[in-house]
């Protein structure tokens, strides 16, 4: 009984720890041998596959329409960088308001710093998340907006806090791929573990019909609640170690773009899938980056270029327009890219292609 | 004894619901047996879902209150009334559509769930426990409505009929002591409606439950309610058994017509 027990665990969790020692690998691999460039690019996919996960939960599984995601990440990324930063960096960074006690004389590791970013980006998010979620759909947007607005401009104005619009400068670089990746496989199976679970389905059920959830006996405020915290933690970790990565934050770097940015990936991905926010979140990261050329002046067969600020965000926007056009609900909808659904989808495919030649 | 008010699983006393200017239901009496097979009829705008709406708790009543099994659940919110034992369906059909049929079911069974978030993260062995409890349960409900063989399409998938089939498993998944059913016949054939109501019988001796049924087709709960009240206007215009109710005057005007001429 014992031996068969422990027998299917092995089974089960044999493979997961095989394809996880194989992935850390490449990750020693990348982090050792690649140029520091492409590294940062994988730093970026990670950081961003765990917060699109995040706001997926929220707005995608739970069906919130939460526009706060980028007011959370900046809890996140400056309870980090006050957190890790030296006393001595600190001291030099806040030259005009000198930083208040007791932030001024501790320094933490990076592990527990980002804990407590977790912790206290989901205090603020259950503080905005608890009156917020009373609204729907474009209300809760609205009012999740106003809310990351605010924590923005209360960052820009608590100098001896955050040191205002001055930001923070000299964040230890903690981040490399070992913690992002650890970061976006956690967030991986905390959605996993969390969407098929009981607690999950009230989430799902939810999205699909408050009003029956709540006949069946869903407790609206707590689910809601639930998923708007998980939600904030997630970017809060996030915005901490994309601090940690580029090693300056400012109040302006999270503005509502940043916001837009998370929400394409989740809305690329599929609003109510893990693979596709895995996926979109990769994508739009790695052409982001290769798309600064078109920001960047440049000389193309003679001819001066000026770099153009922004474009890329145009690009994305018309991107982001084509495949809802072509994908109404994202690369994969609210389903998943499984073994299950590769088969099935391979099946299909060779139906119709049997089929046409006969 | 037998008229202790706890031998009622469902009492209304002198509800009224005021929306604005209209009254949708006035001066509502009711007394439902446990065990009971009771009906609610009247024609369409009688305010027999609002009833419904304010017994489960979606609306708050004007006036009065309702008890269930001798506690005052007056005001308490729909997942807190679920949670004391009432569920129900809509006339409307509201299912979770991007929910597989399983899943449906497994809803309704979250709200007896004992096992934590943590816990259920962590697949922690009560968790596991009691999601093969509810996979169980729910499987098992499925095929009391038959419905095991689609139980992984999604619900939006399923055709009419059984899509109200569904909802009465789901609701069932609660663990209910009273089961109301708004209008669980509306647009079925006779066929259909007949296989209905033998499942709604079964349903209420196997789970033991009080069952509260809206139809605003006389003939369909005739045979299977013991007692029932008719409504019309927001007010009752009759209570007794259907062979009572049949004869009664009020109602025969109620449903031939006298009640257009009624409505000034
Ligand atoms: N939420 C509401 N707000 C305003 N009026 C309502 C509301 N719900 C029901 N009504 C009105 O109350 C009356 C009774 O409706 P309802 O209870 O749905 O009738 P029935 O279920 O008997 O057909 C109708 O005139 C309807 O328009
Ligand atoms: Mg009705």
């Amino acid at each position: 009984m014992i031996g068969n027990r422990s027998n299917e665990f092995v089974r089960k969790a044999g493979p997961i720890c095989v394809s996880l020692l194989v992935f850390y690998l490449f990750l020693f691999w990348a982090e050792t041998g690649w140029d520091a460039y492409k590294v940062r690019i994988l730093n970026l996919s990670a950081i961003y596959i765990g917060i699109t996960l995040g706001l997926n939960l929220c707005n995608g599984f739970t069906g919130q329409f939460s526009l706060g995601i980028a007011g959370f990440m900046a809890v996140g990324a400056y309870t980090t960088a006050l957190l890790t930063m030296s006393p001595a960096t600190k001291s030099a960074v806040f030259f005009i308001d000198p930083l208040i006690w007791p932030l001024n004389s501790i320094q933490w590791g990076f592990l527990p710093a980002l804990l407590m970013a977790a912790l206290v980006s989901g205090f603020v998010g259950l503080l905005i998340g608890a009156p917020a979620i009373r609204f729907r759909d474009d209300y809760l947007g609205i009012t999740t907006l106003g809310f990351a607005e605010i924590i923005r401009v209360i960052f820009t104005n608590t100098r001896t806090i955050t040191n205002g619009a001055l930001g923070l400068k000299g964040i230890p670089p903690h981040t490399n791929l070992y913690w992002s990746w650890s970061f976006a496989l956690i967030c991986v199976f905390v959605m996993i573990r969390l969407t098929n679970s009981s607690y999950g389905r009230a989430l799902r059920a939810i999205r699909d019909d408050e009003i029956a959830a709540e006949a069946m006996g869903v407790n609206l405020f707590y689910h809601k609640c639930l998923s708007f915290v998980i939600s904030a933690m997630m970017a809060g970790v996030g915005g901490g170690l994309l601090g940690s990565l580029i090693t300056t934050i400012d109040p302006n770097m999270f503005r509502f773009p940043l916001t837009f940015t998370v929400l394409m990936m989740a809305v690329l991905g599929g609003l109510g899938s893990i693979t596709g926010s895995v996926i979109a979140a990769t994508l739009v990261t790695v052409a982001m980056e290769v798309l600064r050329v078109l920001e960047e002046p440049r000389v193309i067969l003679g001819i001066f270029l000026p770099g153009i600020p922004g474009m890329r965000m145009v690009v994305f926007s018309v991107a982001l327009m084509l495949v809802i056009l072509f994908y109404p609900k994202g690369f994969m909808g609210d389903r998943e890219l499984g073994l299950k659904s590769i088969r099935a989808f391979a099946a299909r495919f060779r139906r119709t292609f049997l089929h046409k030649q006969v | 004894m037998s008229n202790s008010k706890n031998d009622f699983a469902l009492v209304c006393e002198s509800i009224g619901m005021q929306f604005g200017g209209l009254a949708a239901v006035s001066n509502f009496n009711l007394q439902v047996h446990q065990g009971a097979l009771y009906g609610l009829i009247g024609p369409n705008g009688a305010g027999k879902t609002t009833v419904f709406n304010i017994v489960s708790g979606v609306l708050r009543p004007t006036a009065g209150s309702v008890r269930l099994f001798g506690v005052d659940t007056t005001g308490l919110g729909p997942d807190e009334i679920a949670r004391r034992g009432i569920a129900r369906t809509f006339q409307n059909i509201r299912l979770f559509r991007n929910l597989t049929v399983l899943e449906n079911v497994l809803v309704g069974h979250h709200v007896r769930r004992k096992a934590t978030l943590g816990e259920a993260l962590l697949s922690l062995p009560r968790y596991r426990k009691e999601e093969s409890d509810m996979m169980c349960n729910a499987t098992g409900l499925l095929q009391d409505v038959g419905l095991d063989h689609v139980a992984n399409y999604r619900a939006s998938a399923l055709p009419y009929g059984q899509q109200r089939r569904l909802e009465i498993a789901r609701a069932l998944a609660t663990k209910p002591k009273v089961l109301l059913l708004d209008e669980p016949a509306a647009g079925m054939n006779p066929a259909e409606t007949e296989r209905l109501m033998q499942l709604i019988l079964d349903v209420r001796d196997r789970f033991n439950l009080t069952i509260f049924l809206i139809e605003h087709e006389m003939k369909v709960v005739m045979n299977i309610c013991e007692r029932m009240t008719v409504l019309d206007h927001g007010q009752i215009i009759a209570e007794g058994t259907p062979s009572e109710i049949q004869s009664n005057e009020k109602v025969i005007k109620a449903y031939l017509g006298g009640g257009a001429i009624a409505r000034h």
